[in-house]
């Protein structure tokens, strides 16, 4: 059995937690909401002392201390460094009633860096690509298990396509198709079930390693 | 003014990220790069603000005393600890702030996550019945991946290879499906948000 | 019929307890069940063999503390498949506990291998956004990020003098418990042709074998199979290892589940229950 306190107090907090398996109960919440507090305390510290720091108040410092030695011609410099920040403080008007319109400027430039910088992303990742691998294979097919298998492949990702096309009731030839797509999809979601189970087993398997290892000495 | 302004700022920002893809000019490189830095430091700060609003969220909990205004007490005052101990103590190996990720958090964060094992496996019992065709495959592949990948079966060819193909051919080619129409979707709204057709992100006012 | 009605209707937590013990009793007995070595897992082992001594390769830890019995015995083989082989490292976190995860990481496996920080690796540390840093990377690392996670210059450490973007790295290696190497595929990748490995939880798994078909990637390690499988290649039996022998017995009692829920569903159908 472990003597280190460290230890002792993970097994106990791994202990609270899993009593919910049994029922809600008070220590169950008290582990919750000591994991909240810790977890966004550590956020922000990591967040402050890794990026705020050394990416927008270090440089408004090196650039203020500059400017104070060089004089006014350095005052572009300065604004131009101030502004991330400025806009990065600006969200803080959420927070004050008849100011909050402001915080949206931030969001605004962030959201269209972010649609901006997803548009050649996607195209070339999610579509081109994936359409390249799906018709490539028509073009060098060694044998006749490799062809089905790129018949397979092709049929599943047109079925798949007609599936998610809403647009138009899906009756018909175009509902036969959709359906396909949705045994495709079934699939899909019977294989990452599987690999959900064996994730899930595998969180499991650590904390009851900790448990009967770490703490107890039963494993060796 | 309040909601034009914005806009207008979105339009400007995202064409330009759009067009440096397209025109490699010094000067979009700059501009790209410029981009690039601020859109960081804004969202640094965008999880600081999200740090104060749970703050003001549990402690509007506390005032008001709240049924179980106890444990949104605990989750402001373990904020408050780890904070303070990690902006006075540091975040060396042997700071407490480490100390307490290590024998608090981690294990406590590792702890809830492996709950889901429990609950899958109860899903796994009341749920997962064979009702009609799509169920059965869905049983059926996730049955052959389970045995066939993680377990036993991994050792045996047959049962190894049938999941293999079943995660190479028909699983791959449905989620290369929806990866085609998540890369169609996210084109189509990219495109609106900074023309300034959608305008979600803004909130109400 | 009382019978498969009180299968049907089985408290949840016998369920439970059930699920402990298929997963309690094959840890302490030991079982060695065997492990065999996949495809996607063994492109990203034979990848790394080909590089040459000094290349770099760039791991970022983008997982959180949730997922640390998967992502710590995968991340461990990893490192030390690039500390035998002698490769630089450069290590970085998209996740703030990712970064403590790494850091620790880093060091852990650099003291068995006799590696020293800022010569034989580095570590960078956290940036919070991931399409600006993955973007920003491809053009300055030192931009990026202007120090190392011990607050020393980028620019005075040594390692990193040779190193200013994606054109000096041989490899991206994201350890992840989500859709985070999609980005670095999207951007990293799309963009600027590094070669990218995902090391994920097996729940995403599903998630890359399209770019695994499509080879915007190099491979793929998943789970704590996929670890498992890594530390056969690399010839270091670790906690991957021990427990699969647990995840297969485990795999077979929900398999069980499921067959003894269908039974009982079937059971109670047909009388009408």
């Amino acid at each position: 059995m472990s003597s280190s306190p460290g230890i002792w107090l993970a097994a106990f907090l791994t202990l609270a937690i899993y009593s919910f398996l049994y029922k809600d109960n008070p220590i169950y919440r008290f582990a919750e909401s000591l994991l909240i507090g810790i977890s966004v305390g550590f956020l922000l510290v990591v967040t402050f002392d890794t990026t705020i720091l050394p990416k927008a108040l270090e440089p408004v410092g090196a650039s203020l201390v500059g400017t104070l030695a060089a004089g006014a011609r350095s005052i572009p410099g300065l604004i131009w460094v101030l502004i991330p920040v400025a806009l990065g403080l600006l969200m803080f008007a959420r927070f004050v009633k008849g100011l909050a319109w402001l915080s949206r400027i931030a969001l605004a430039l962030y959201i269209g860096f972010g649609a901006g910088a997803s548009i050649p992303a996607n195209m070339q990742s999610f579509i081109l690509k994936q359409i390249e691998a799906s018709i490539g294979p028509f073009l060098s097919v060694a044998n006749v298990w490799e062809a089905i298998n790129d018949v397979i492949i092709i049929v599943g990702l047109v079925s798949t396509l007609f599936y998610f096309y809403f647009s138009k009731a899906h009756s018909g030839n175009f509902g036969r198709m959709a359906k396909l797509g949705t045994y495709y999809l079934m699939i899909f979601f019977g294989a990452t079930f599987g690999y959900t189970v064996m994730a899930r087993i595998s969180l499991l398997i650590g904390r009851l390693s900790f448990l009967l290892r770490d703490w107890l000495g039963l494993m060796t | 003014m309040r909601r034009s302004f914005p806009i207008i700022v979105c339009f400007v920002f995202g064409m330009a990220m759009l067009i440096q893809f397209f025109v490699p000019s010094k000067l979009s490189r700059v501009a790209y790069d410029e981009i690039t830095n601020w859109a960081q430091i804004i969202y640094a700060f965008a999880l600081i603000v999200g740090v104060f609003g749970l703050l003001k969220y549990h402690s509007e909990k506390v005032v008001r005393k709240s049924g179980g205004w106890f444990f949104n007490l605990v989750t402001i005052a373990s904020l408050i600890i780890m904070a303070v101990l990690g902006f006075a103590y540091g975040r060396g190996d042997s700071s407490p702030f480490m100390w307490i990720f290590n024998y608090m958090q981690a294990p406590m964060q590792a702890s809830v996550f492996s709950l889901l094992a429990f609950f899958v496996a109860s899903a796994a019992f009341r749920g997962f019945t064979a009702r009609n065709a799509e169920a059965v495959l869905l049983l059926l592949s996730a049955v052959f991946i389970m045995f066939g990948i993680a377990s036993v079966g991994n050792a045996i060819p047959p049962f190894s290879d049938i999941a293999n193909w079943i995660l190479m051919k028909p699983s791959m080619t449905a989620r290369r499906g929806i990866f085609i129409g998540i890369g169609l979707g996210t084109i189509a709204t990219s495109l609106r948000v900074i023309l300034g057709v959608e305008r979600t992100y803004l909130g109400k006012g | 019929m009382n019978f498969w009605l009180g299968i049907r209707h089985l408290d949840r937590r016998i369920i439970f307890l059930l699920m402990a013990l298929g997963v309690a009793v094959p840890l302490l007995l030991k079982i060695g069940l065997p492990v065999r070595v996949t495809r996607d897992v063994s492109s990203v082992y034979d990848y790394i063999e080909n590089l040459k001594e000094a290349d770099v390769v760039l791991i970022s830890y983008d997982h959180d503390t949730g997922t640390l019995p998967e992502m710590v015995p995968m991340s461990t083989a990893i490192l030390r498949h690039l500390f035998l082989k002698n490769l630089k490292l450069v290590g970085m976190a998209l996740r703030a506990e990712g970064n403590a995860i790494g850091r620790q990481a880093f060091k852990r496996v650099g003291d068995e291998f006799g590696k020293a920080d800022g010569t034989d690796y580095v570590f960078l540390g956290y940036r919070p956004e991931l399409t600006a840093t993955i973007l920003g990377l491809g053009t300055s690392i030192e931009r990026v990020f202007p120090k190392d996670d011990r607050g020393v210059p980028v620019a005075e450490i040594p390692l990193m003098q040779n190193i200013h973007n994606y054109g000096d790295i041989a490899l991206v290696i994201s350890v992840s418990d989500d859709d985070t190497p999609v980005y670095w595929i999207n951007y990293g990748n799309a963009r600027y042709q590094v070669k990218v490995a995902p090391a994920v939880t097996a729940v995403m798994a599903t998630t890359f074998f399209p770019f695994l078909n499509s080879s915007q990637i190099v491979g793929m390690i998943a789970g704590l199979k996929g670890a498992a499988e890594y530390e056969r290649l690399i010839k270091r039996q670790g906690m991957a290892s021990r427990g699969m022998d647990a995840q297969s017995i485990a795999h077979l009692v929900v398999i069980g589940f499921i067959l003894a829920g269908n039974l009982a569903y079937f059971a109670t159908r047909k009388r009408g229950m």
